[in-house]
């Protein structure tokens, strides 16, 4: 039994301890927002925060969570931060099939978190480790600096 | 039956890592690539004396399951290997994949591996019977063979806390981020008084292990910038003929003109 703080709630996982995290959100607690897109931490799709950091839970095997902090897309979305941040990227259409989002949203949350006025190279820094194949990063960039604006003290 | 522990202290995890057949798991970005089913972990990610990062009289001790974040904001740790970890992969790999991770995967490619073995850093094993302490040159025996026993595990690496300011570090990838590093090269040069005290050089991911030659850096120590450059040919050569490139996604060829550009480079920027 492997117990940890899920968006906010205290849970329990039935999982083996070798088992990605990726899997277990996936599987047993349903929360499909984090994806796999590669399985070897190159394409940060499946990108969660852990303990207040960006990590792909494809890269985190359950035994190693105990007792831990792991925020999901679905619990940022109901956050003020995350209401500026989808505000931001619609305002410059930096969403088009949506598969890099969930990642995408998380790590702009952290490069914020980290830094509330980010230089433009702080943010393309900041989500190196998240591809996207359709929208092109420039749209991202902006929308994570409109944020920064548009979210003054809330970061 | 698939056994897993999440150690809370160092003896603990020793007392396992003794008793079981276990793979040390540190931050997982290695592991978790190759996941079996079956795999046993020994997660060492919550052991506060792996995560320390402290100073003495002779080194900075970096603990071994510190994450590459970690290392980077830390206040104590030498430039050249901050400069070489925050190119490592990207923030999310980096706050999990943890230097001790780094050195025990075995391969030539790391890229803080580089870095300790230009500043030639040493090691700390611990078992439960005792410890040693070993430089890393040693640790290396070939590509993935390691001299770690199976009941030790890596707990610090120890760095010099002098002569590291001048530094020269270069990582060669297809990309900025997630790049694995198809030729890196770091060097270090004190000179104190117009002379040359020490010079450290070594040559990652092209052999199976790290080139590391003390032997020919040798040639330059004791001697003022006009004399080291008086046998700058002679130590060229020594280094063309000592390193022999492996092919791998890049030529041999390319790895080895690369190589000799980046060490001529190094030399140039110091006026040798």
């Amino acid at each position: 039994m492997i117990k940890f703080i899920l968006n906010g709630e205290e849970v329990t996982s039935n999982a083996n301890p070798n088992e990605r995290l990726l899997d277990v959100l996936r599987n047993e607690f349903r929360l499909t927002g984090a994806k796999c897109g590669c399985k070897e931490g190159e394409c940060g799709a499946c990108s969660v925060i852990l303990n207040e950091k960006l990590v792909n839970s494809c890269m985190v095997a359950m035994g190693s969570i105990e007792g831990s902090t792991v925020m999901t897309i679905e619990g940022y979305s109901k956050t003020d931060r995350f209401t500026v941040l989808e505000n931001a990227y619609a305002a410059v259409s930096a969403v088009q099939c949506g598969f890099c989002i969930p990642g995408m949203m998380l790590a702009s949350e952290r490069i914020l978190a980290e830094n509330p006025n980010p230089t433009e190279e702080d943010i393309r820094r900041g989500i190196s480790g998240n591809l996207c194949r359709c929208t092109g990063y420039n749209a991202i960039v902006e929308a994570i600096g409109i944020a920064a604006k548009e979210g003054k003290g809330l970061w | 039956m698939v056994k897993s522990y999440l150690a809370t202290s160092l003896k603990e995890a020793l007392e396992i890592r003794g008793r079981e057949s276990i793979t040390p798991y540190a931050g997982g970005t290695d592991l978790m690539i190759e996941a079996h089913d079956d795999a046993s972990y020994l997660f060492l990610n919550k052991i506060p004396e792996l995560k320390q990062i402290t100073v003495d009289d002779e080194y900075i001790r970096i603990g071994a399951a510190s994450t590459f974040t970690e290392v980077y904001q830390s206040k104590l740790v030498p430039q050249i290997l901050k400069d070489a970890v925050i190119e490592i992969a990207a923030p999310a790999i980096r706050n999990l994949g943890t230097i001790g991770g780094n050195i025990c995967n075995g391969s030539p490619k790391g890229d803080s591996v580089l870095i300790f073995f230009a500043t030639d850093s040493k090691l700390r094993l611990a078992s439960s019977k005792g410890e040693r302490i070993l430089p890393i040159k040693d640790f290396y025996l070939g590509r993935k063979k390691l001299a770690i026993q199976d009941d030790e595990l890596l707990v610090e690496i120890l760095m010099s806390k002098t002569g590291l300011d001048n530094y020269y570090y270069k990582k060669i990838g297809a990309r900025n981020a997630l790049a694995i590093s198809r030729v890196s090269f770091a060097g270090v040069l004190d000179i104190k008084d117009g002379k040359v005290v020490n010079c450290m050089t070594a040559f990652g991911a092209v052999s199976d292990v790290v080139i590391r030659r003390p032997d020919i850096d040798g040639m330059l120590i004791g001697k003022t910038i006009d004399e080291a450059k008086a046998v700058k040919e002679k130590y060229l050569a020594a280094f063309d003929e000592a390193i022999v490139p492996i092919r791998g996604r890049v030529s041999a060829e390319y790895r080895k003109s690369v190589c000799m550009n980046l060490l001529k480079d190094f030399l140039e920027s110091n006026g040798i």
